[in-house]
C-alpha cells in the first residue's frame, strides 16, 4: 500500500505552473502524487471488465441540455442503478462545477463526480491564474483532453458541460472516448432517445424561459415514463448571464399526476344485471 | 435412411436435446435460470438396534434462505427412508419413483422392502444419467437381513457404511461422527450423536441450517421426528411491529358492485329457512 | 524439427508482443497518459492462474440512519468465504473520529488495507490542523481514496455515519470506484436487497433534490431507529446466508459514541 499524503499539504504556487502545464494527475492535481494502481494480473482488460461486473457502478440515466435566446437549459433525471437494483433514486446528475459552469452525468458516477470535482479546481486555478474565468470552450477541452489520455482505460462518462462565458451561452458534449462537440442541444443516457423525441418536436429557440424549462421538465419526465433506467427527480436548471439557478425539482411520480390528471369521479354504482331481472 | 432413423418413436425418460444448445447459451452470457439447491447436511447412522437418520431444513437459493423449514427425509417405504442433497426437484423426484416403484414390488411380493432393492434402484437410474441427476443421498432402513446404511452419489456409485454425511455439510458432520461413533450404540446416543452432527452442519456451513429433522428406524418401527431440535429461533422482534395508519393509501377512484343473487330458481320452490 | 518451428514461431510471437507494447508505452508518452504499469507478460514473467482473482467476497451487512441529532451505524459481525465461516465476531465498523464511523462490507483484506489509509491520513491532518476532520470531509476523502484506485478498485462497500457540523446525522452510501452521496438512511453488503426494502418503507421521506425544499430527515426518535435496525438485522440473518451471528450497532449523538451488540441467529 502506498500513502499519498500530498493531497493534505498547502498549496504553493511553484506547483500551480506545473499544473498548468497540462500534466492530468489524478491523484492531486497540483501536486506530483503518483498514478492509479492498477492491478498485477496476467490479462488487465479482462481485469477490468470482471471488476465492472463485481463491483457495478452506478449506471441508467436521463440527462439533457439545450441552449436557446436567453441562455442554457439543463435537466436531468435522479435514478442510479446497479445491474437489476435502483441504488438510489435521488442523485445529483446536474454537478456544479463553478456558479457559472454546469456539468452533467451519464455513465459511470465515481468516473463524472470525481473528475468534474478536478475539473472544478483546474478552472479555479485558471482563474487565479489569469484574472478571468474559463470560457466554457476551454473548459470542456480540459476535460476532453484528460478523457482522452485515459482511453481505453475503461472509463465511462458521457457529460454534457453547459454554462456562460464572455461570448454567451455555451454547451458542449465530452465523452471519456475522447470526443468533444460543440451544440445546440443534447441529451444523454439509456433514456436519451425518448428525451430526443419531445425535446426535437417542442424546441424553438426563442422560447421565454419559462417556456424552456416546461420544455426540459416534460422531456425528462417522458423519457423517466418509458425508460426502467431512469427515475426519481426532475431537476432543471437555467444558465443566464449571472450565473446557473436550479428553477424546479419535481417528483416525476407526483409530475405524473400533473401531466396525466386523475379526475376525482363520484363513486360508480355499477347498475344492477338487467337480464336477470327480465327472465323471471 | 438417416431420416427414418430420426424418426423413431420416444422411449420415453429424459430429453437431453436441449443441452448443448444451453451450453452454448450460458456460453455466451445468458444466465440460466437458478434451481432450488439444499445446501444440505445429510447423515445416517447405524446403531444397535437399526439406523438413524438426520438432516437440517433449510433450502437455499443462491445466498438467499428459500425455505427455512423444508424436509429433506423423504419416505421410500414403511421400513425404509432415504435423506437427499442437491438439486431439490431431483432428489424429491428420484425416491419418489423409486418409491413408488417399491411399493408395487410389495404388492406383487406380498413382502417387506429391502433397503439393497431401494438402492439398486436408485444407482442403476442416476448411473444412466451420468451425473446429470444431481441428487446425493443418504439410504437407511431395517429389512429381514437387518439395519442397512448407504450413501448414493449423483453419478450413481454407492457406499456401504456404520455412518455417513453427504452435502455441504458433510465434512462438519463427519467430523463429529469420526471422534465419538461407536459399535453398538442405544438408541438414545445414536440420537444425540445423529442430532450434534446435524447441527455442526447447521453451524458450520452456510447452506445448511435450521431446524433438526430425525427419523429412527428399528425393526418393525419407525418414528419420524420432524423438528426434533429448534436450535435457531429468530432473535429479535420490533415492539413497534409495521402496522399503518388508515389513509396511507390514496384512493383515485371508486367503484361500487352490489352483490347479485348467484343462483336464480327456474322451477319449484325456495327452501324455507 | 517440429519443435524448432514451435521455437521460433513462439519466439517471433515473443517479439511482437515486445514491439506491440513499445509503441504503446511512446504513445503514453506522448499523450502525457499517466504511467501504465505493465501487467507481467505471461511469456516473460511469472505465470498465472487462468482463474486467479485478487478478490473474494466475505459477506456481510452494513446498514446507518440518520437523524435529526444522532446516527445509527450498525453491521453484522459474521465474516464467510464461499459456504463456510470464517470467524464470528469480526468487527465491520471502523470508528474513525469523534463524530464519524465506516461501516464497510465485501473483501475484508481492502476493507482493512482502506481502513488503515483513512486512519493514518486522517492521523495527518489532525497534526496538520490541530482538530479531528468533520464527517463531511471525511466522505470526500473517502470518495477520493476510493477513486485513486479506479483501475484496481478496493472491493468494499461503504456507509459512512456521523454527525455533520451542525450536529445533525448524516449518512454517505458509496460505490466500490468512490461515487457517492448523502442520504437519511443506507444499506449496503449482502443482505442490502432484502433490508433496503424495509428502510424505504418506514423511513422514505422527500428528495433533497425537490424544489420548493421539504422535511428530509427522517422521521425516528433514536431509540425507534435502534430498535428498527435490530429488527432488519433479525430478519436479514433470516434469509441472507451471509449474514448472522451478531450485530454491532454504534450510535453517534451529542453525548459521544455508544457501542452495542445484539445476538443473531448463528446458522
Amino acid at each position: 500500500m502506498r500513502l499519498d499524503f500530498g493531497g493534505l499539504d498547502p498549496v504553493s504556487l511553484q506547483r500551480i505552473s506545473s499544473a498548468d502545464a497540462g500534466f492530468d494527475l489524478p491523484c492531486n492535481p497540483i501536486g506530483s502524487a503518483p498514478s492509479f494502481h492498477l492491478p498485477a494480473v496476467a490479462d488487465l482488460d479482462g481485469f477490468e471488465k470482471a471488476a465492472v461486473d463485481m463491483v457495478k457502478p452506478l449506471h441508467g440515466t436521463t440527462t439533457l441540455a439545450f441552449v436557446f435566446k436567453e441562455g442554457v437549459i439543463v435537466a436531468a433525471d435522479s435514478r442510479a442503478s446497479m445491474g437489476n437494483y435502483i441504488s438510489s433514486q435521488n442523485v445529483k446528475k446536474i454537478l456544479e462545477i463553478n456558479p457559472y459552469l454546469l456539468g452533467t452525468m451519464a455513465g459511470g458516477a465515481a468516473d463524472c463526480q470525481f473528475w468534474q470535482r478536478n475539473l472544478g479546481t483546474r478552472c479555479r486555478l485558471h482563474e487565479l491564474g489569469n484574472k478571468r474565468r474559463i470560457s466554457v470552450t476551454g473548459a470542456s477541452k480540459l476535460l476532453a483532453n484528460t478523457l482522452y489520455s485515459y482511453r481505453g482505460m475503461g472509463l465511462s462518462m458521457g457529460t454534457m458541460i453547459a454554462g456562460w462565458d464572455e461570448t454567451g451561452p455555451g454547451l458542449y458534449y465530452v465523452d471519456s472516448e475522447g470526443g468533444r462537440v460543440k451544440g445546440k442541444r443534447f441529451s444523454v443516457g439509456s433514456g436519451s432517445t425518448y428525451a430526443y423525441g419531445v425535446l426535437d418536436s417542442g424546441y424553438r429557440w426563442d422560447m421565454t424561459v419559462e417556456e424552456a424549462v416546461e420544455l426540459a421538465r416534460r422531456s425528462i419526465y417522458h423519457a423517466t415514463f418509458r425508460d426502467g433506467a431512469s427515475g426519481g427527480v426532475a431537476s432543471v436548471y437555467y444558465v443566464g448571464p449571472d450565473g446557473w439557478k436550479k428553477i424546479s425539482g419535481d417528483d416525476v411520480g407526483e409530475l405524473h399526476y400533473k401531466y396525466y390528471p386523475v379526475s376525482e369521479a363520484a363513486a360508480e354504482q355499477e347498475v344492477v344485471m338487467k337480464e336477470a331481472s327480465s327472465a323471471s | 435412411m438417416a431420416e427414418a432413423a430420426i424418426a423413431l418413436p420416444p422411449k420415453g425418460g429424459f430429453n437431453f436435446d436441449l443441452c448443448k444448445r444451453n451450453a452454448m447459451l450460458e456460453k455466451n452470457g445468458i444466465a440460466l435460470p437458478r434451481f432450488r439447491k439444499t445446501g444440505t447436511t445429510i447423515v445416517g447412522l447405524v446403531f444397535k438396534d437399526g439406523v438413524i437418520l438426520g438432516a437440517d431444513t433449510r433450502a437455499t437459493e443462491g445466498e438467499i434462505v428459500c425455505d427455512k423449514n423444508c424436509e429433506k427425509i423423504h419416505y421410500m417405504a414403511p421400513n425404509i427412508y432415504c435423506c437427499g442433497a442437491g438439486t431439490a426437484a431431483d432428489t424429491e423426484n428420484v425416491t419418489d419413483m423409486v418409491r413408488s416403484q417399491l411399493e408395487l414390488h410389495r404388492y406383487a411380493t406380498n413382502r417387506e422392502s429391502r433397503v439393497v432393492t431401494a438402492l439398486t434402484m436408485l444407482k442403476t437410474h442416476l448411473f444412466g444419467y451420468r451425473g446429470q441427476v444431481s441428487a446425493a443421498l443418504v439410504l437407511g432402513g431395517v429389512d429381514v437381513t437387518g439395519p442397512h446404511l448407504h450413501t448414493v452419489y449423483p453419478h450413481g456409485s454407492t457406499d456401504t457404511l456404520p455412518f455417513a454425511t453427504m452435502g455441504s455439510g458433510s465434512l462438519a458432520a463427519m467430523s463429529v461422527f469420526e471422534s465419538r461413533y461407536k459399535e453398538d450404540m442405544d438408541k438414545e446416543e445414536g440420537m444425540e450423536i445423529v442430532s450434534a452432527a446435524i447441527c455442526a452442519g447447521i453451524f458450520n456451513d452456510l447452506g445448511s441450517g435450521s431446524n433438526v429433522d430425525l427419523c429412527i428406524l428399528t425393526k418393525g418401527k419407525t418414528e419420524y421426528l420432524r423438528n426434533y431440535q429448534k436450535p435457531n429461533p429468530r432473535s429479535y422482534i420490533r415492539s413497534k411491529g409495521y402496522d399503518f395508519a388508515r389513509g396511507h393509501t390514496a384512493i383515485l377512484s371508486t367503484r361500487i358492485t352490489p352483490l347479485k343473487d348467484q343462483v336464480t330458481i327456474i322451477e319449484g320452490d325456495a327452501m324455507e329457512e | 524439427m517440429h519443435e524448432n518451428i514451435a521455437n521460433i514461431e513462439n519466439s517471433k510471437r515473443a517479439k511482437k508482443k515486445e514491439h506491440a507494447n513499445q509503441s504503446r508505452e511512446n504513445r503514453n508518452m506522448a499523450m502525457m497518459m499517466p504511467p501504465r504499469l505493465n501487467p507481467t507478460d505471461s511469456a516473460s514473467g511469472p505465470k498465472q492462474h487462468q482463474t486467479w482473482s485478487p478478490y473474494d467476497n466475505n459477506g456481510g451487512t452494513c446498514v446507518a440512519i440518520a437523524g435529526a441529532d444522532y446516527c445509527v451505524i450498525a453491521a453484522d459481525t459474521r465474516m464467510s468465504t464461499g459456504f463456510s465461516i470464517l470467524t464470528r465476531d469480526h468487527s465491520k465498523i471502523f470508528v474513525i473520529s469523534e463524530t464519524c464511523a465506516l461501516a464497510s462490507s465485501g473483501f475484508q483484506a481492502d476493507i482493512s488495507a482502506l481502513q488503515k489509509n483513512l486512519d493514518a491520513r486522517h492521523q495527518t491532518y489532525q497534526h496538520q490542523h490541530g482538530k479531528q476532520m468533520s464527517c463531511p470531509a471525511m466522505a470526500q476523502l473517502l470518495s477520493n481514496t476510493l477513486y485513486y484506485k479506479r483501475f484496481f478498485p478496493y472491493y468494499a462497500f461503504n456507509v459512512l455515519g456521523g454527525l455533520d457540523d451542525q450536529g445533525k446525522g448524516c449518512v454517505y452510501s458509496y460505490d466500490a470506484v468512490g461515487s457517492y452521496e448523502r442520504v437519511g438512511y443506507a444499506a449496503q453488503g449482502s443482505g442490502m436487497q432484502l433490508i433496503m426494502p424495509v428502510l424505504d418503507n418506514q423511513l422514505k421521506s422527500a428528495s433533497p433534490l425537490v424544489l420548493p425544499k421539504r422535511e428530509t430527515a427522517t422521521p425516528l426518535t433514536e431509540a425507534e431507529a435502534v430498535d428498527l435496525v435490530k429488527d432488519t438485522f433479525a430478519s436479514a440473518a433470516e434469509r441472507d446466508i451471509y449474514t448472522g451471528d451478531g450485530v454491532e450497532i454504534v450510535t453517534i449523538n451529542a453525548r459521544g459514541i455508544q457501542k452495542q451488540y445484539m445476538e443473531l441467529k448463528k446458522d
